[in-house]
């Protein structure tokens, strides 16, 4: 399930994108899982007009997706094929990232000039396929087959009434991979003429700043009507855009925690593995061999005078696993311990930030300690006088930062110890749900500022002088400053997530 | 029976308290506190102890501290009560606080001497490992008395958490050339060799990560982004 905060942000995408109704439907969904039609139109109250036309939205904009499951009837009716929804949380998200996508391609593929002329568009398509920044849409509404046969309904009951939570988690990922395109289909172009079949995704991403609306809404109806020719629908595919922002960010983590060889070095080997990549999150890269690496060094800037011996250090420093065989050697990075480290970090700043640098100090021993310690050793690890390190403790304590157990020793004297200790998931979990927060509080604060100022911003140019200029100066500035800040705390929220 | 030596150290007893109940007060109480050894013990559990009254617990304790067989010593566990030790005892680091505490509190200025020496020598050295660093300190003979090893390596792990240094593990090649491979060593943590303390992450950069109130913030809330005076403040920044 999404954390609270992580609704709300969504919610406040969708609205902000595509209205209140829309976000009415999504926020239903976010909050109450998967569900069929007549269960939103219940918990939304809104008209089934209205429903129906926000999930058309929403599945055409990647936010929502169908999929058909066989209902057992009750009291000896027949089974039926019931639709129900499921919603995106990761694609809504993503509709605050356009600007951050759209560098990726106009850094790998150059900016379009905005010719519409059809060959220059389709150009751009073949190159935007080939680097595989989109893909074939996923099914609109695939069947999910019933479970095997040969077990009595009974059984079926006692199995689904026990294990209910679990197997709502495993309908929802079967139904994405159910809609999925075949790996071999994903990225393959039909030969048969493609130009009027572009989603409203495809091309924009090349020609920055620019949204094509093409009609190309399908309708549930639609949809479930087989006789309906089927086109060849096309989206980004945010998986790749996701996995260069992840290669992106170690490169810089390590640029600025070790030196500009190391990063030069991470960058040939990421690039090198980025095709054998199969998992969203792939917690190793493959294992390349020193020739290829250096053949893919020299090639970056800056990384023409390395020599094998340079790079040999450099992988030393990022600690990647080497594999001799015979002649060969190869080497393999952690790319997932770049990423714990980064959030670590993260995490670490934050609270020397909020709570000071005894807290920091705290904390990091607390982190690294990976288990119970109690307060006196704390005290003494840490330099911080014992009467401070309780009042600390239980600060970040009741803010959901660290875990506590009383202990208590019987005999003679009866003492109470206390034990601290970090438990990674969850504060990930709960420090995510912060940026959330704050990524939601920028943007309402950027159109708050936007609304206090408009009168100003809707003057014509020649009327800002003096004091009108100098408010309209601030208000650029104020605009920067948010929209920079988001962006940043966007990488942040993106290394807890996505990464 | 020969009457028992009065010890010379002993005060005459004054004739409205000469009673044979005081002496014995004054030895159970004494026998109370050595009994806690270097823990020492709370002027109420003495009472507790003895089951005599307050006024003479407390009569017992003065007579007691100016025959020198018992001394006041600060528990940090507890600086507001008096705490007391017989005069043989030193006070364990359970209520002392260990090494680095002095009456009660921590002796920041003598760590914070000792840090400044390891930041200067490591920042000379690139890289050394505990015993070098020991070596640099009791050569410098900036402080006059001894200090164990143990202590340094506490120093040095402590400016470890502060992320001014870094441990790492020798691997026998570079900079490492002369340190056994797997030996700890410590270098000074950004690259750069300066220590610039840790970054700044980007959620801690804006007020929302460093706001203490973020949990009672919500949109239309007395506490909202829309009137938080934290951002009123920060954006009201001039470059």
């Amino acid at each position: 399930m999404v954390s609270p905060h992580g609704v709300q942000l969504a919610t406040h995408l969708i609205s902000s994108f595509y209205g209140d109704l829309c976000s009415k439907v999504c926020e239903c969904l976010l909050r109450r899982g998967t569900l069929t039609l007549a269960q939103i139109i219940r918990f939304t109250e809104l008209s089934r007009e209205n429903v129906i036309n926000c999930l058309r939205v929403l599945i055409h904009q990647n936010c929502v997706q169908a999929f058909a499951i066989q209902q057992e009837g009750a009291f000896g009716e027949a089974p039926r094929v019931i639709t129900q929804y499921m919603a995106l949380f990761d694609n809504m998200i993503h509709k605050m990232r356009a600007p951050k996508f759209m560098q990726i391609v106009s850094e790998e593929l150059g900016k379009d000039v905005g010719s519409s002329d059809v060959d220059v568009v389709r150009e751009s398509f073949n190159r935007l396929l080939i680097a595989r920044f989109i893909e074939r849409c996923p099914a609109p509404e695939p069947f999910l087959a019933p479970p095997a046969d040969g077990e009595t309904p009974a059984k079926k009951r006692a199995a689904k009434s026990a294990k209910i939570g679990e197997e709502r988690q495993t309908t929802e990922q079967r139904a994405l991979a159910a809609a999925a395109p075949m790996e071999s289909m994903r990225f393959l172009m039909e030969m048969d003429g493609l130009s009027e079949e572009k989603s409203e995704e495809c091309t924009n991403s090349v020609t920055v700043g620019e949204k094509r609306k093409q009609d190309v809404l399908k309708s549930d109806e639609d949809v479930l009507n087989a006789d309906k020719k089927k086109e060849v629908l096309w989206r980004v595919n945010f998986e790749e855009l996701v996995r260069r922002l992840r290669h992106k960010a170690c490169i810089s983590y390590v640029k600025t925690r070790i030196n500009d060889e190391a990063a030069i070095v991470l960058s040939a080997m990421l690039e090198l593995s980025r095709h054998s990549e199969t998992r969203q999150k792939a917690e190793n890269s493959a294992y390349l061999s020193i020739n290829a690496i250096y053949d893919e060094v020299i090639k970056k800037e800056g990384g023409l005078g390395m020599d094998f011996e340079r790079i040999r250090v450099s992988l030393e420093q990022l600690g990647c696993q080497c594999l001799e065989t015979g002649i060969d050697e190869s080497y393999s990075i952690d790319i997932k311990g770049i990423i714990e480290t980064s959030q670590t970090e993260e995490m670490e700043s934050v609270v020397l930030r909020r709570y000071g640098r005894e807290a920091y100090r705290i904390f990091r021993l607390l982190s690294k300690a990976g288990r119970f310690l109690e307060t006196d050793k704390i005290s003494d690890t840490t330099f911080v006088e014992k009467k401070d390190t309780t009042k600390i403790l239980y600060k970040l304590w009741k803010d959901d930062y660290l875990h506590m157990e009383k202990v208590m020793t019987s005999g003679a004297k009866q003492s109470l110890f206390l034990l601290w200790r970090i438990n990674k998931e969850p504060l990930r979990e709960h420090v995510l749900d912060e940026m959330y927060h704050a990524a939601l509080n920028l943007r309402l604060r950027i159109a708050h500022e936007q609304d206090k100022g408009k009168e100003v911003l809707q003057l014509p140019r020649e009327k800002l002088v003096g004091e009108l200029e100098k408010r309209y100066k601030l208000l650029g500035k104020v605009r920067v400053i948010l929209e920079s800040s988001l962006m940043n705390l966007d990488e942040a929220i993106m290394l807890f997530h996505d990464f | 029976m020969s009457r028992p030596r009065v010890n010379p150290t002993l005060k005459r007893k004054r004739p409205e308290t000469d009673s044979p109940d005081l002496v014995d007060a004054e030895r159970a109480i004494l026998n109370s506190i050595k009994s806690r050894k270097d823990l020492g013990i709370w002027a109420r559990d003495i009472k507790q102890d003895t089951k005599l009254a307050d006024h003479v617990v407390n009569k017992s304790l003065k007579s007691l501290l100016t025959k020198n067989l018992i001394k006041e010593v600060v528990n940090i566990q507890n600086k507001g009560k008096k705490h007391y030790m017989a005069v043989e005892f030193e006070p364990s680091k359970e209520i002392s606080g260990g090494e680095w505490y002095v009456d009660g509190n921590l002796d920041k200025e003598l760590i914070n001497v000792l840090k400044q020496l390891c930041f200067r020598f490591l920042r000379t050295q690139k890289v050394a490992t505990l015993e070098g660093v020991c070596n640099e300190l009791k050569k410098n003979r900036v402080v006059t008395f001894d200090i164990s090893n143990q202590q340094v390596s506490e120093i040095l792990n402590s400016m470890v958490l502060d992320n001014d240094l870094i441990e790492v593990k020798s691997t026998g090649l570079g900079d490492y050339h002369s340190i056994p491979i797997g030996t700890i060593c410590y270098r000074i943590a950004s690259a750069a060799g300066v220590a610039k303390g840790p970054r700044m992450g980007a959620f801690a950069s804006i007020p929302c990560g460093a706001c203490p109130r973020i949990s009672l913030c919500m949109p239309n809330g007395v506490i909202s982004p829309t009137t938080c005076v934290y951002y009123t403040k920060w954006l009201n920044i001039d470059f």
